[in-house]
């Protein structure tokens, strides 16, 4: 074991740092692996289990390089099932400190501000649920400025800010404003009413729902999103007003959302935007939001459908 | 303007200046009296050929000119009725710069948020049920009117109110409502000296916006929004940004350019200096910024948080509704 202070172990370390003190109780039943939606989902070397395991043995590179320590968003679905009440994303936090304090990068595509655009209103940094943005002060042309900047290693690419900055300057690989809204496309077939379902890709939990929504029809569009928090009112505006006939934007129930706020933020959304088309007398129901719980196997098919029912008992 | 300048009747190498008014309040006429002294220096090196708020032209003297006789027409106002429509298409024929001047004929502006109603229902609404009418009188102005001296005609309104560059070409944007005197100040010079940007710029204006000169201290980390206050109802911080307090102000969405009279009077900026470039549709960018910030877990407190915000289109599309994707949606595109 390398460490610059020999006299404290890696496990003490970790304990030092606020939400790393309960590692220790950990007896290795890997209930928290078997709620973990990015185990199942994304990566199947992600094990909190083993994570704990290796910070108690101090197997403090090994931890370091593990995708558990820099994936997990603290959406504590663990928290609430571990029987020794372990705050487990406080020790993979504690973990993730210390590894960002050795030098180590996050492998996850984080968020980029466009210095050229932002105009410093701090909105990214008030939205963000992990405290990534913040603001800074720089030179330039001779002037102080003010910007915000990401700190990558906070970041977990939810989308969030990109959706709230009023400007656009805010981008991520795969979900910027241009490439969302390139997706909102559907030929117009006679008779058939088209659908935009906008996915959070953890709302599905069960691999039949995923697969379902390869098989739909061309008249319904599915667009995957990392979170619904990444959802923006005018992506809804331009499906209708391109002739889209509905949007159903499908989320995680309240207090599973993967990334803690983007369920509410979404709801907010949706919400208000509603109420913006109600103001127009324009709201007809074309655009809604579900939330999907982690039990609730098989309801994204009674969505979609009841959504294109209404569509075509409305004939809007 | 305390006397008319003398209008060209010989070859005159001053360029000529056209301001109209179309469905507008009058307040960008204002601001370019608000020019006081500096206007003498204006009329000096230009001629002003049309003014419909301040001097004595018809507009059958701007039939009768040569088309792009006009060298630089400044229009301010939305398209309402037939009138607007008629004069837009005419003074584009007749100039060959065409300005948007003002947050109306940029965006729409005040009168734009009359799209929230279809034409019958404002008049309705004006004619038959407004309580400051004894009784309806069944009366409606109508396009065409039998009277004992002839027909007259008055111009048809339309459903839908549009900007000026819904209607015709325009080469600039000058946003504002109305634009700050000293913003018409270094247009007109930039237009002296012939400085003006590539065409289709917004001019008279920064490139990013109102937050990047607002010196107010800005939110941090966590800092978010439980209940929504209106600013007449809330005693403010003349300190710290509005939206850390609760209030909704139109700043982060809206592109600089005003110097912040609305800020540094304590109140929220309203947006009338459009979005910065690249921002299609400042209302619903502002609905997404806002949302993003509540901060409840209960999605019934949520709802009563949302509940405070009385009239989301009018604020987040005050004066951009009538190019919005929501009037297209209504009236269609």
């Amino acid at each position: 074991m390398e460490n610059n202070d020999k006299h404290i172990s890696f496990v003490e370390q970790v304990q030092a740092i606020p939400g790393g003190e309960h590692v220790s109780v950990c007896y290795s039943c890997g209930t928290c692996v078997s709620k973990c939606m990015i185990q199942q989902k994304v990566e199947p070397d992600y094990n909190p289990r083993r994570l704990l395991r290796m910070v108690m043995m101090g197997m403090r590179e090994e931890a370091f390089e593990s995708p558990t320590t820099w994936m997990c968003s603290e959406c504590d679905l663990c928290y609430s099932s571990c029987p020794q009440e372990i705050h487990i994303s406080g020790v993979i936090g504690a973990v993730k400190q210390l590894a960002v304090e050795a030098g180590y990068k996050t492998p996850l595509e984080v968020v980029s501000v466009d210095e050229n655009l932002c105009s410093g209103c701090g909105i990214c940094v008030m939205t963000c649920p992990y405290e990534a943005p913040h603001l800074i002060e720089k030179e330039v042309d001779g002037e102080l400025d003010r910007f915000s900047e990401v700190d990558a290693e906070k970041c977990m690419g939810c989308g969030m800010c990109v959706a709230a900055c009023p400007i656009g300057a805010i981008s991520r690989p795969g979900v910027s404003n241009a490439e969302v809204v390139s997706q909102i496309k559907i030929k117009k077939k006679r008779g058939k009413k088209s659908l935009i379902v906008f996915v959070c890709d953890w709302s599905l939990r069960e691999d039949d729902d995923v697969v379902l929504l390869e098989s739909y029809p061309d008249n319904v569009r599915i667009i995957h999103i990392p979170c619904t928090g990444r959802i923006d009112p005018q992506m809804a505006l331009i499906a209708l007003n391109s002739g889209i006939d509905g949007v159903l934007v499908v989320g995680c129930k309240p207090g599973e959302c993967h990334y803690k706020r983007g369920t509410y933020v979404s709801d907010c959304k949706i919400n208000l935007l509603n109420t913006m088309l109600g103001q127009m007398q324009l709201a007809d129901g074309r655009v809604r939001f579900v939330q999907i719980g982690t039990q609730d196997r098989g309801r994204i098919r009674h969505e979609v459908d009841d959504m294109l029912a209404l569509l075509e008992k409305e004939a809007v | 303007m305390a006397s008319k300048p003398k209008t060209s009747k010989t070859k005159d190498p001053k360029p000529k200046l056209a301001f109209y008014w179309a469905s507008s309040c009058g307040g960008c006429e204002i601001t370019i009296t608000e020019l006081g002294m500096r206007l003498v220096d204006v009329s000096e090196l230009v001629d002003i050929v049309f003014w419909p708020a301040a001097m004595d032209f018809k507009y059958d003297e701007v039939r009768a000119m040569k088309d792009e006789e006009i060298d630089i027409c400044f229009f301010n106002g939305a398209i309402r009725n037939s009138e607007n429509e008629e004069i837009a298409h005419l003074l584009r024929k007749k100039s060959k710069l065409m300005i948007a001047f003002g947050s109306c004929s940029h965006l729409g502006g005040i009168p734009g948020l009359a799209n929230l109603f279809d034409a019958e229902t404002l008049l309705e609404r004006v004619f038959d049920t407004a309580q400051s009418l004894d009784e309806s009188r069944g009366t409606r102005p109508q396009v065409k009117n039998k009277m004992p001296e002839g027909e007259i005609e008055l111009p048809q309104m339309y459903d839908r109110v549009k900007s000026l560059a819904q209607t015709v070409e325009v080469d600039y944007f000058m946003p504002g409502c109305p634009p700050v005197v000293d913003q018409v100040w270094n247009v007109f010079q930039a237009i002296l000296t012939g400085k003006l940007p590539e065409k289709g710029s917004v001019i008279g204006a920064e490139a990013k916006t109102n937050c990047d000169v607002c010196t107010r201290e800005k939110g941090t980390s966590g800092m978010r929004i439980t209940e929504f206050k209106r600013p007449h109802l809330t005693e403010l911080d003349p300190d710290k940004c509005f939206l850390t307090q609760g209030v909704i102000c139109l700043g982060p969405a809206t592109r600089a350019g005003c110097g912040l009279p609305c800020v540094n009077g304590n109140m929220p900026c309203r947006g009338c200096y459009g979005p910065p470039d690249g921002v299609v549709d400042q209302g619903s960018k502002l609905v997404s910024a806002v949302a993003a910030l509540v901060d409840t877990d209960d999605p019934q407190a949520l709802r009563d948080i949302l509940a405070g915000i009385v009239d989301p289109v009018g604020l987040s599309y005050r004066f951009g509704l009538a190019e919005s994707i929501l009037s297209d949606l209504k009236y269609g595109k």
